[in-house]
């Protein structure tokens, strides 16, 4: 009996032990769940924000394909704009090529007749003209030789403004030579003291460098003081557009150029003017031309994005200071 | 003024402008060559006149005026120059507008010489004398720097 109630004791006891094992490893099943749990509610929250951030991103897109679109319109917009305001530039150069033509030919007819009637009349010996009508004709005939050469010299203003020709990396030096050469003439006649100094390159229309150099020796030649053997320097430099007391509109590097001479120079109030179209400072019995020379010279410059001034004193010379951009960045250097 | 080694029995002028033709009938008058002269006032005039001419006899030559009502200087040139009956005809522009663009195009197409209308009566006596009674000829197109004319 007595061990029959032992091994019943046992059993219980072995059961026992066995509940109490279950019960903790119930209890680390909960705990195991109770993990399980946060996690899921974890990842939960996690494609909460996942879905939120998702919801921004689709947001954010729809916003940049309507920026995308604006941005679209904005450049067929401009693309339009820019079309029509090829077209007009188009207009405006078809516009400026018939004036070239009508001051090329339908000007010069006139004029021409003009000249021609008037030699024909102080060539005429049958009829006896007075002294006097011969001088008129002879004055009608210088009046119409100066309105040739303002025709010829606005024409040349107006085909300098069609700014035409290619930019190329050139040799100014080359240039002022070539300009020198064509003044041997007029060098050999007035003994002129000719300096020539430095070396310099830069992206230009060589034709119009050309004419532009050509200009501003012929200026040195015209205004020379009677008596005074005339003395012109060109010097030529490279420099950054920081080296000058001049406002140099493009942050590159510059070649300068001074042509300078020992003429009769001009009141510095006058400094601006100069450059205006048709402006002359002297009377024009005493120097020939027709006020566009500077002009023309200006009007170049303006093609190379450069700058031109002028310096001088009444009967002191005259200076003038070419700045050209190296490369003025719109050209095809 | 007298005519040294002459080459022309006839010669044409195309030229729309009446005081034009005044001058130069009064120049050619002045260099007193035995030349028979056929003025046209148009380009049409003048083709027509070269049709009727075309059976004569050489030696000819044609002074042409470029800018021209109904048929300008240029058609002329073209039209002379593909016509085998015509296009041996020795042919001055004579034009108001000496620019580039019409020199290039009047030696392209054929043309002999290329004068720009004087300024002064005697220059164009002097111009007419040039081409008629020197030795710019045989009508063969000169070479390109000697296509402008320079009366001095």
């Amino acid at each position: 009996m007595r061990e029959k109630l032992i091994a019943a004791y046992k059993q219980i006891a072995a059961q026992e032990a066995d509940r109490a094992h279950r019960a903790g490893e119930l209890l680390l099943a909960n705990e195991e769940l109770i993990f399980q749990n946060k996690e899921k509610d974890c990842r939960a929250a996690e494609l909460l924000v996942a879905k939120d951030a998702l919801l921004f991103e689709n947001l954010e897109k729809e916003s940049r394909e309507q920026e995308l679109i604006i941005a679209n319109q904005e450049l067929a917009f401009q693309n339009a704009d820019n079309e029509k305001r090829a077209a007009q530039l188009h207009s405006a150069y078809k516009q400026l090529e018939a004036f070239n033509y009508i001051t090329s030919h339908d000007l010069q007819e006139p004029l021409r007749k003009l000249q021609m009637f008037t030699s024909r009349m102080l060539l005429d010996d049958e009829q006896e003209l007075s002294i006097k009508n011969q001088v008129y004709l002879t004055r009608i005939n210088e009046a119409a030789l100066h309105m040739q050469s303002l025709i010829i010299d606005l024409r040349t203003y107006s085909v300098a403004s069609a700014h035409t020709g290619e930019h190329k990396n050139t040799d100014v030096m080359e240039i002022i030579h070539t300009v020198l050469r064509e003044f041997a003439t007029s060098i050999k006649e007035t003994d002129a003291e000719i300096i020539v100094k430095g070396t310099g390159k830069a992206c230009v229309i060589a034709f119009q460098f050309q004419q532009l150099i050509q200009q501003l020796v012929e200026n040195a030649f015209k205004f020379v003081r009677a008596g005074v053997i005339p003395k012109i320097s060109i010097t030529c430099c490279m420099l950054q557009h920081v080296d000058t007391p001049i406002v140099l509109p493009l942050k590159k590097e510059y070649c300068h150029i001074r042509i300078a001479d020992n003429g009769i120079g001009f009141d510095p109030l006058y400094k601006d003017q100069i450059f205006d179209i048709f402006k002359r400072l002297n009377e024009r019995e005493e120097f020939a031309g027709t006020g566009v020379g500077l002009a023309i010279a200006k009007k170049i410059i303006e093609n190379h994005q450069g700058v031109i001034t002028a310096t001088g004193e009444v009967n002191n010379g005259a200076t003038f200071d070419i700045y050209i951009p190296v490369d003025s960045g719109t050209s095809d250097c | 003024m007298t005519a040294t080694n002459l080459h022309f029995t006839k010669i044409f002028l195309a030229e729309d402008d009446a005081d034009d033709r005044m001058f130069f009938e009064d120049a050619l008058k002045q260099l007193s060559l035995p030349t028979q002269l056929v003025v046209a006032k148009d380009g049409c005039e003048l083709m027509y006149e070269l049709e009727t001419a075309a059976s004569a006899p050489p030696p000819q030559v044609i002074f042409l005026d470029l800018n021209m009502p109904k048929k300008n200087g240029f058609e002329c040139l073209k039209e002379i120059r593909q016509d085998p009956r015509l296009k041996s005809i020795p042919v001055v522009i004579f034009s108001t507008a000496g620019s580039t663009d019409a020199v290039e195009e009047t030696y392209k197409e054929g043309a002999n010489y290329y004068i720009c209308k004087p300024r002064s009566f005697s220059l164009l006596v002097k111009a007419l004398e040039t081409v008629l009674t020197t030795e710019l000829w045989p009508s063969s197109q000169p070479p390109k720097e000697k296509f402008l004319l320079a009366i001095s």
